[in-house]
């Protein structure tokens, strides 16, 4: 029987070696093509290759431009136009962009074969901690110092207002970890439960044919753990999208703070 | 899971983690390149999307949207110009009907004035023949008394020839019968 290894699928290993690349004062930066890297490009190719299919630009579209018209008016509508309001169409191509990357690197992970890109602390970690640098950005680019008035919660006495802010401070600054072990931790869960069922069906299956008696019952289990994967898929499914629309939605509403920090939204 | 390079992975993560099987995802020496990576390409992306994609996207959006309130305007307005042409036809079935009844009236009040002149005419002239009559009888009657004088001589004569055997003076009588009183 094989060894049950449930986090063997979220090895790094290198698909394809390219020389590492010098950067000064941090060292050797190795930019070799991993499974995570390769996964990464699918992707992306993906998503270009259904844009370029779909922008046939038709007053009636045909069903891959209903498709891209359907998530624009989801992004456009609901996320930055919903959330941050008139202000939010210049970030309309960020959020969709992030939006759409996190929703397929999550559904590609879903594939047989295929890795969860999303689910390495590395790549989570790294879209949030752009997410918050933009945030920072914007925000000190529109407000200027006024950007902390975001930490002074209007009409407070000062005596509420001063533990207040050390609050309002902390919450923030934990924004680019909690975004990433968001979405870490659903991908990661997502995948070692479904390798855990999985190896149930087969552990429990060959138990069941081995043994004799009461052991029969193991293929009974094997049988339910296969029903639960199933369902556990279609989950699993759901929370591709809906972790990458959080993830999305979570970044228009920090950007709503710092964009509509002038006038109380 | 036979595939070499990922057993040989799994054997060397195995090996620097002692073999406790920890998660993969914290051997930070995978971070940077992955970081890197997923930075470039979400760039790249991002790019193609507020460059190329976004915009035609919404372009596409945006146009059907004023084609469908164009078309929409379009065939309000064409509803509108039949709804004027509507009122303009009834107005001038209107004035149609308002021109006809006047010229109804007016040949109706032309009939009666001619009627009414002809009436007038008619008693004109049946006032001019009762006239007429009325002088052609006065002077009948003007003859008549005229004879009757003449008759009154002859018949004087007569009597007086009867009576006496003698002809009366015709002059003679006359005179007498004017200084006689009428009775």
């Amino acid at each position: 029987m094989a060894a049950i290894e449930p986090m063997e699928q979220f090895l790094v290993h290198k698909v394809v070696d390219l020389p590492p690349i010098p950067v000064p004062g941090l060292g050797m930066l190795d930019m070799s093509i991993t499974n995570s890297v390769l996964f990464m490009l699918i992707a992306a190719i993906l998503i270009s290759g259904f844009f370029f299919a779909s922008a046939r630009r038709q007053i009636v579209p045909g069903r891959l431009q209903a498709l891209a018209e359907m998530l624009y008016n989801m992004v456009d509508g609901t996320l930055t136009g919903g959330i941050i309001g008139d202000r939010g169409r210049p970030f309309l191509p960020f959020v969709f962009t992030l939006f759409l990357l996190i929703a397929m690197l999550n559904l590609i992970g879903l594939a047989p074969g295929g890795f969860a890109v999303t689910s390495q602390l590395a790549v989570t970690a790294a879209l949030a901690v752009m997410t918050f640098t933009i945030v920072l950005v914007v925000g000190f680019a529109r407000n200027g110092l006024g950007f902390f008035k975001l930490f002074f919660p209007p009409g407070m006495p000062l005596g509420v207002a001063i533990p207040m802010m050390f609050i309002e401070f902390i919450s923030f600054s934990v924004r680019p970890l909690t975004l990433a072990m968001r979405l870490f931790g659903n991908m990661l869960g997502g995948h070692v439960v479904t390798y855990m069922f999985a190896s149930f069906v087969i552990g429990l299956g060959l138990f069941g044919l081995e043994g004799a008696g009461l052991a029969k019952l193991g293929l009974i289990g094997s049988v339910i753990s296969f029903l639960v994967i199933v369902a556990l898929l279609a989950l699993e499914f759901v929370v591709a999208f809906l972790q990458a629309f959080v993830f999305a939605a979570l970044t228009c509403v920090y950007l709503n703070e710092v964009v509509n920090l002038d006038h109380g939204h | 899971m036979a595939d070499p390079a990922t057993a040989a992975a799994v054997a060397a993560s195995a090996a620097e983690k002692g073999g406790s099987g920890g998660l993969p995802q914290f051997d930070v020496s995978q971070w940077p390149g992955q970081m890197v990576w997923i930075l470039i390409i979400f760039g790249v992306l991002y790019l193609l999307f507020s460059r190329v994609f976004v915009p035609a996207v919404g372009g596409t959006i945006n146009a059907r949207e004023d084609k469908i309130s164009g078309d929409i305007g379009d065939a309000r307005r064409a509803r509108d110009a039949a709804n004027a042409e509507l009122a303009a036809a009834a107005g001038e079935l209107e004035a149609a009907r308002a021109r006809a009844q006047r010229v109804a009236a007016e040949a109706q009040a032309q009939a009666k004035a001619a009627a009414v002149e002809r009436q007038a005419q008619e008693e004109a002239k049946l006032a001019q023949a009762l006239t007429a009559a009325e002088a052609r009888i006065a002077s009948a009657r003007a003859d008549a008394m005229a004879h009757v004088r003449e008759i009154a001589v002859e018949t004087a004569q007569a009597m007086i020839a009867r009576l006496t055997g003698t002809q009366a003076d015709r002059a003679e009588v006359e005179r007498a019968l004017t200084a006689a009183p009428a009775s």
